[in-house]
């Protein structure tokens, strides 16, 4: 078997002074579709920015394709798609430019985009469906669409694994399926998936392998067929009633099962994650 | 015409000609980065640049530059490991630069007017050697802003995202600060260091109120910019009147001509645009459905019941149904 995507050796993450990841093992093989689910604050994000080298480690190392995550030359190899692009920026910037944007880390600063670049930038544009939308201000588009910029501005680099942090969050059904399907034309031409969520809604067929985080910790790692129903929080338009607090005692023991998060309540909102 | 005969004319049109291209090429990254006042900043701490310059009998252009960017530097170096008190670090350094500026000055013994050329431009003190410097400088800031372009782009569209794709984001922010502190002074003689920043800021928030993507922002930005600047000399050249506040009451009109024509294209899109797709959006169109719906939910109303706690939930298109009072709560 090749090497592994991603290895995480006995990862722990300390943001201001609170200790977020502790002793995780994560090993992500090429061709994977990989969820992570876990509750608000259960360190999901975390462990998506520790992956890509943008937090330190407190113990432990980071490996992406073999070599220290730090150290990674060839950074077109991973896609990133951050929760929420960052505020919007001062000036107006059309969908091919943040798209193109996605490019650079192909090419050395000094050469302008040539016409592979050209062409892997419409293909990633064709990819997300948003084609006859390139000319566009990318902050005139809806939520879910300005998620599949994103994207594409991942899939501009034509990378070999594809990280997602809550790929779903604040995206209609409509936006989910669109994403669901996107993501299987990848996965079928053989792209990693590395995904955050805590609903999968329509994207749950297509994953092969589900992590549970809680407090940090890798509560859950195996088939998610084998997940209790409701375990990444079911819907969340409306507050539950106390009354579910009630089923469970409210002191969770810290060797959780995954079959605690049955009767956990569900999330609401965004959170560290 | 006679005005143009005069070298020094010719000079300073070539000066203002660049810094009309230069300024607003750098300004469109400061603007896009919201930090507007930036180039106000270096152009307070430049002073004290110009002062030293007097002070040692030095070319007053080349320790503005060389403090300016200095400047430069740690107001970026402050902004990113600096936390809260950034802000107020700021403030420190702009207006320790002014008096500093001023101080040195007088310690120079040189008056108020030797200060004011540089304050507000004066065309008549670009000599030979000032020129060379300029168009010097000019041209660099314009080759080093135009090539990097899509990586300043890049790392200060979504800093997370470029870090991810190892874009050295703190590394690409000090060379925009540096571009831009060499930019006020190269602008120190025709427009003034307290309103070279009008001249970075105001053409890029002009082109935007046309423009729907970055490029089209940047190069109007300095089409913009080099216009204003360029007429601005002329006209302060045959009115007699400081050339820097002509070039920036001329930007300011051209913003004052377009904003209306923005502002229609923005209400005229807004109009058109459908609603957002957000979360409350949906939850909204899925009560309106519901409240189409003919029947309560009910032992026989044909959807499946599940006991939920103290009451009964009913599934319906793959979410359940608790009834509360007149609606029903999604669980």
């Amino acid at each position: 078997m090749s090497e592994p995507v991603f290895s995480m050796r006995d990862g722990a993450v300390v943001l201001g002074g609170r200790p977020v990841l502790r002793r995780v093992d994560l090993d992500v093989h090429r061709g994977e579709v990989l969820a992570v689910l876990g509750a608000n604050g259960s360190g999901k994000s975390t462990l998506m920015r520790a992956l890509l080298g943008l937090l330190p480690l407190a113990r432990g190392e980071v490996r992406a394709f073999g070599v220290p995550v730090d150290e990674l030359r060839d950074r077109y190899r991973i896609g990133y798609v951050p929760q929420r692009a960052s505020a919007a920026s001062g000036i107006p910037a059309s969908v091919r430019e943040i798209v193109a944007s996605g490019r650079l880390p192909r090419r050395p600063p000094w050469r302008p985009a040539g016409r592979a670049d050209r062409r892997a930038v419409a293909a990633a544009l064709e990819v997300v469906g948003l084609a006859d939308r390139a000319g566009e201000d990318a902050s005139h588009l809806s939520g879910g669409q300005q998620q599949r910029v994103m994207i594409a501005r991942a899939l501009a680099a034509e990378p070999e694994v594809l990280v997602l942090d809550e790929p779903t969050a604040g995206v209609d059904l409509a936006n989910q399926r669109a994403l669901a399907a996107t993501l299987e034309r990848l996965v079928a031409a053989g792209t990693t998936v590395v995904l955050v969520a805590h609903e999968l809604g329509p994207l749950a067929p297509l994953i092969d392998r589900a992590v549970v985080l809680r407090d940090g910790r890798v509560a859950y790692d195996g088939p998610p067929a084998a997940l209790p129903i409701d375990s990444h929080g079911g819907d969340h338009h409306h507050p539950h009633d106390p009354h579910d607090d009630e089923i469970v005692p409210t002191s969770v023991p810290e060797t959780a099962s995954p079959l605690d998060r049955l009767t956990e309540p569900p999330e609401h909102g965004e959170g560290v994650g | 015409m006679s005005l143009l005969s005069y070298q020094f004319m010719q000079y300073a049109l070539v000066a203002a000609f660049l810094t009309g291209l230069a300024a607003p090429a750098v300004g469109t990254f400061l603007v896009q980065r919201r930090l507007s006042l930036l180039g106000d900043g270096i152009g307070h701490i430049a002073v004290t640049g110009v002062a030293l310059g007097l002070l040692t009998s030095t070319s007053p252009t080349l320790t503005a530059v060389l403090v300016a960017v200095a400047g430069a530097v740690v107001i970026e170096v402050i902004r990113t490991y600096g936390r809260s008190g950034g802000d107020v670090a700021l403030a420190l350094i702009f207006y320790g630069g002014i008096a500093g500026g001023v101080l040195l000055t007088g310690l120079a013994g040189k008056g108020p007017n030797v200060l004011y050329a540089y304050l507000f431009g004066s065309i008549t003190t670009v000599s030979g050697t000032d020129l060379a410097v300029t168009v010097g400088l000019a041209v660099t800031v314009l080759v080093v802003t135009l090539t990097f372009a899509p990586r300043f782009f890049a790392v200060a569209q979504d800093p997370e995202f470029a870090r991810a794709a190892g874009l050295r984001v703190g590394f690409y922010n000090i060379v925009v600060s540096a571009m831009a502190a060499v930019t006020v002074t190269v602008a120190m003689r025709t427009v003034g260091l307290l309103l070279v920043s009008a001249l970075m800021v105001v053409p890029v928030a002009t082109a935007q109120q046309l423009s729907r993507g970055f490029r089209a922002t940047l190069v109007g930005a300095m089409i913009t910019g080099c216009l204003a600047s360029v007429a601005g000399l002329l006209i302060s050249a045959y009115v007699d009147v400081a050339p820097g506040a002509t070039i920036v009451l001329l930007t300011l009109a051209g913003f004052a001509l377009t904003w209306p024509v923005g502002a229609y294209v923005r209400r005229r899109r807004r109009l058109a645009s459908p609603f957002p797709a957000d979360p409350d959006q949906a939850t909204e169109e899925h009560l309106r459905a519901h409240a189409a719906e003919d029947h309560e939910h009910g032992p026989d109303c044909g959807h499946r019941a599940v006991p939920h706690g103290d009451h009964v939930d009913y599934l319906h298109d793959g979410h359940r149904h608790a009834p509360h009072g007149t609606h029903y709560d999604e669980h």
